[in-house]
């Protein structure tokens, strides 16, 4: 199986959506790609990924994560960095917030458009959160 | 029911995905053909582990509910068992098993998976000897019975075939394909 995933979207909420999947299908022996574009770019910021915004409204929610016992967004980070799926930041957005590669996780790739569609051409689910 | 495991996950308390990504983790590490317990207190856990069990040719056994806590079966599949090769010459299938069993002689059903997939259902009077406790334990079969040794797909089955018929078993047939198939009545007790 293969899963290419697009993310556009910079919450705790859209973190959770982008990363539970990921690993998920890490686990079930998936090739999974992530290209983060926008916000999205947000997820994988050295620190921003630790502190992503709850949506308007939905701070209360903070309280059902722990009492879930979800782990916290930077641990599925790097537990998805640790079985292989692939990251890849998307150079324009880059360029346009005006990012180096270095002010992101380890373990990512820069690339564009075009990068990602390669990787998307032959997948089997295509999500985009 | 007591179920006999090579391996205990404790996942308890974790919400998706984690009781699946401890699970791909400790699989990992467990040898093919054996058994892990992997005990979850997420709700959506049951419908996940056997999802993923299908996704990855590993095979879903089943699951116990213990107060809170659900306990998922999982058995590692191994490479030769997808194998179609079978070399034991004398074959028979559930169909014609099923006319013995009702028939008027007598025959005895070796079952040779692991304890834990007896556990969750086998054919009623079935004895139960893994394949990998064979050689140590096949005293305990009667040389001159008529034996109808069965697994899961028809492979380890095949094996303990060839293995007794070097033993000096005469009357050994190897059921095919296997309780994969089997529709047959079934016993949940041991």
């Amino acid at each position: 199986m293969k899963v290419a995933i697009i993310a556009a979207n910079g919450g705790m909420f859209d973190a959770y959506k982008v990363f539970n999947i990921a690993t998920a299908a890490a686990a079930t022996d998936a090739e999974v790609g992530i290209f983060f574009t926008f916000e999205g770019l947000n997820l994988i910021h050295k620190e921003a990924h630790k502190n992503l915004p709850m949506p308007a409204g939905a701070e209360h929610f903070q309280e059902g994560f722990q009492k879930a016992n979800v782990p916290p967004v930077h641990e599925l980070v790097s537990m998805a960095n640790e079985m292989g799926v692939k990251m890849i930041a998307c150079q324009m957005t880059m360029d346009v917030m005006n990012l180096e590669k270095e002010h992101f996780i380890e373990g990512i790739d820069v690339g564009g458009a075009v990068t990602f569609l390669t990787f998307a051409k032959d997948a089997d689910v295509t999500l985009t959160f | 029911m007591d179920v006999t495991v090579n391996r205990v996950l404790d996942a308890k308390g974790l919400a998706c995905p984690m009781p699946i990504v401890k699970t791909k983790k400790e699989m990992t590490n467990l040898d093919p053909g054996k058994v892990m317990e992997i005990q979850a207190t997420d709700k959506g856990s049951t419908a996940d582990i056997k999802a993923w069990a299908d996704s990855t040719g590993n095979q879903y056994l089943g699951t116990v509910e213990d107060g809170d806590t659900l306990k998922h079966y999982l058995r590692k599949a191994t490479a030769e068992e997808e194998k179609p090769e079978k070399s034991h010459p004398h074959v028979v299938n559930l169909e014609d098993l099923q006319k013995e069993i009702e028939g008027n002689e007598k025959i005895t059903i070796l079952d040779v998976r692991e304890p834990a997939e007896y556990a969750f259902g086998h054919i009623p009077g079935a004895v139960n000897i893994p394949l990998g406790e064979l050689e140590k334990r096949f005293e305990e079969l009667n040389k001159d019975d008529h034996l109808h040794i069965i697994c899961r797909t028809g492979s380890r089955s095949d094996l303990a075939a060839q293995n007794l018929t070097e033993k000096g078993f005469q009357n050994i047939k190897n059921v095919v394909p296997g309780m994969k198939e089997w529709t047959g009545s079934v016993d949940k007790s041991h």
